[in-house]
């Protein structure tokens, strides 16, 4: 589904990815980690699409497409859905509102119809229960106001209303509290299927404890150092990320 | 006439004399003479005087005017009259050219519970009472063309609100000339009785090639518990020049929410002076200003306090494109012995071109203990962060601009309770935001 290829990238004139490969099929979860300033999130946002990170050696192949030809917007309607580390906050644009006009996006560009507003309501709705968040929400400006851990369930709500093909979550565990955690890995693992895959950008092996991956993968200074099972990530906690460094040193 | 005129000799000044010796006189000739002797001794505004910084006249100076016709050559289209607020709601429109009503009956009409009638007939039966919502003449430079208007105005509209009326009442400027180098004298006075209420948009459209300078002047006075809510809306073709005053009179526990939409024109000028004169008075101004092309929008408030207990929110929301440019310049005064006053000033920018200037200074003038003043401005472009994070949710990225130009917009457009009114601004909005391609190429 995804082939990364000796990917270089430069945020502000200073190279963060310095030449990653990593392989990503259909049906597989993937955790992404690291300390930080790995490139972990630079990493993220390359493969949305942000204009202002630039490719400057490697290629990316989603699907047999050359994603990194394609706009941000392209991306997404085509399947790939980024789930932000810091969502910003849209004042006076309506959650429900963008939720709709997103999804209507992507089925337009599939040559679908645009969905019906009373169906839409209703599904939406129940994606709502799942991920424990008030009706109230929909009406709200994008997360406006909202909280930190309501910022990443309104993520993974996002998440559940597009269906995507690929979701790169961008530490969508951090600053969650334990309940809040469980909500949140129940949505993505309802997502889990052998036509979707999910990559993991984390810190910590926590999230893997409620989202089992099937390859674990260090990433240091711009370099994917190290790839291996779910026990990778067990022992990186036990560790320490200085350990595969120096192993790799040795 | 005095040496201010004949110092600064531009012929527009020389031009409005003429005008002004042309006049018949009437009962209020005594104050008008007052107004224009101290128009002229004041000449017109430059670039040093305070509130007139950012907009040069000198154009205007160079330029001759005469009277402009009291009726459109051509039959009024329909379409102009019912831009605003469509038959969708059971509106009431006056309609007048020029600044001169066309009322089918003259005097004393009363129209949905707002009785109406022409300045002119109000004029000559009844000078003392139209003198007092012409007086005191004001000194301030910034009010400088509302003496003028004061001097030249030859009709206009009194409206006297005296229950509590739910129809909005429009009153459609219509600004025609046939002719290049002609002056509109615009004049109307809102009069709200006690405990009245009542819904008024003045609405500003041109109509054939020539409109004329528009100097008009609007008083508003509001009576205990009386609430009112204003627009000012100007929508006219790109060559027109617009100055337009609004005056505000507060008394105790008076409501006023005053909206100042500026959509079109190519020069316009705007001001607002308010009086919050008795304790409970509140006034709620918002600003809607959007420049594009080369237009030239400078829109000036003065927010006093005179007395304890008075509240006074601005909200100011400014959209500049193209090489336009937008000025926003608010200040609030709080009288000695005005405690317990609260004021607000919002004020926020939004560039979307490279060559486009929006200029703003929040001022306060306190001059008392023991008030709640809070101001801020900002002044910015499209947050790159918000339009990647619609991007990247599969919006197209004209629909992503629209909506972060709309929620730019929010905050007045949702203060708007006239619902159809909302509606048409928002459509007359879309034709007046920069292309896509222009914003496309700037980020």
């Amino acid at each position: 589904m995804l082939k990364i290829t000796e990917l270089s990238a430069r945020v502000a004139g200073k190279e963060i990815l310095k030449g990653i490969n990593l392989e990503v099929k259909a049906g597989e979860v993937h955790a992404i980690m690291g300390p930080n300033g790995s490139g972990k999130s630079t990493l993220a946002q390359v493969l949305a699409g942000r204009e202002d990170y630039q490719v400057s050696g490697g290629s990316v192949d989603f699907e047999g497409r050359d994603l990194l030809a394609m706009p941000a917007e392209e991306r997404a309607r085509a399947g790939l859905f980024l789930g932000f580390q810091y969502p910003v906050e849209i004042p006076g644009v309506n959650n429900v509102y963008l939720l709709k006009a997103a999804l209507n996006a992507k089925r337009k560009a599939a040559g679908e119809p645009e969905v019906d507003a009373y169906e839409f309501l209703a599904f939406v709705k129940q994606k709502m229960k799942l991920m424990q968040m008030s009706e109230t929400f929909l009406t709200r400006g994008v997360n406006e106001g909202f909280s930190g851990g309501e910022k990443k369930r309104n993520e993974v709500l996002q998440m559940l209303v597009l269906e995507p093909k690929l979701a790169i979550l961008d530490e969508t565990d951090s600053g969650l509290d334990i309940d809040a955690l469980k909500v949140v890995s129940m949505g993505v693992n309802s997502l889990r299927s052998p036509h979707r895959a999910v990559v993991l950008v984390t810190h910590y092996q926590r999230l893997l404890d409620y989202i089992v991956p099937d390859k674990v993968h260090v990433l240091s200074e711009g370099r994917i150092l190290k790839s291996g099972d779910r026990s990778l990530a067990l022992e990186l906690e036990e560790r320490g990320y200085d350990w595969v460094r120096e192993s790799r040193v040795a | 006439m005095s040496p201010a005129a004949t110092a600064t000799g531009s012929a527009a000044l020389r031009s409005f004399e003429a005008q002004w010796l042309a006049r018949e006189a009437d009962p209020l000739t005594a104050l008008r003479e007052r107004a224009m002797r101290r128009f002229l001794e004041l000449g017109l505004p430059t670039t040093r005087d305070e509130s007139w910084r950012y907009t040069n006249l000198r154009q205007l100076g160079a330029q001759s005017f005469i009277d402009a016709p009291r009726a459109a050559a051509e039959p009024l289209l329909p379409t102009a009259s019912l831009s605003l607020l469509g038959d969708a709601q059971q509106a009431v429109t006056l309609v007048m050219v020029n600044g001169h009503p066309l009322l089918p009956k003259r005097i004393n009409q009363k129209i949905n519970g707002i009785e109406i009638s022409a300045l002119q007939d109000l004029s000559r039966t009844n000078p003392e009472f139209v003198s007092r919502f012409l007086e005191p003449l004001s000194d301030a430079e910034q009010s400088r063309w509302r003496l003028l208007n004061t001097a030249l105005f030859t009709d206009g509209l009194y409206l006297k609100v005296s229950a509590r009326v739910e129809t909005p009442l429009i009153i459609l400027h219509l600004a025609a000339s046939d002719r290049p180098g002609t002056a509109a004298y615009p004049r109307v006075i809102i009069d709200a009785a006690p405990g009245s209420s009542a819904t008024v948009i003045e609405h500003h459209v041109q109509q054939g090639m020539h409109a004329p300078l528009c100097n008009s002047a609007t008083l508003i006075s509001l009576e205990r518990d009386a609430e009112l809510e204003h627009y000012r809306v100007f929508a006219t073709e790109p060559r027109a020049t617009h100055l337009d005053s609004l005056e505000v009179r507060q008394h105790k526990d008076s409501r006023c929410r005053q909206f100042t939409i500026v959509l079109g024109g190519g020069l316009v000028r705007t001001s607002l002076e308010a009086c919050l004169n008795e304790p409970g008075a509140r006034l709620d101004n918002y600003a809607l200003l959007v420049g594009h092309e080369d237009r030239h929008v400078d829109c000036v408030n003065t927010v006093t306090h005179r007395v304890p207990h008075t509240v006074s929110r601005q909200t100011a929301r400014a959209i500049a494109s193209g090489t336009s440019r937008v000025i926003f310049n608010s200040k609030v005064v709080v009288d000695a012995g005005a405690s317990h006053s609260d004021s607000q000033q919002s004020c926020r920018g939004l560039l979307l071109s490279p060559s486009a200037e929006i200029d703003t200074r929040p001022q306060l003038e306190i001059h008392t203990d023991e008030v709640k003043c809070a101001h801020g401005a900002t002044i910015g472009r499209l947050d790159p962060n918000m339009l990647f994070y619609m991007l990247s949710r599969g919006l197209d990225r004209d629909t992503a601009q629209s909506l972060l130009v709309y929620a730019f917009l929010a905050d007045v457009l949702t203060g708007m309770s006239v619902t159809d009114a909302r509606a048409a601004i928002e459509n007359a909005l879309i034709p007046q935001l920069p292309d896509s391609q222009v914003l496309r190429k700037f980020r």
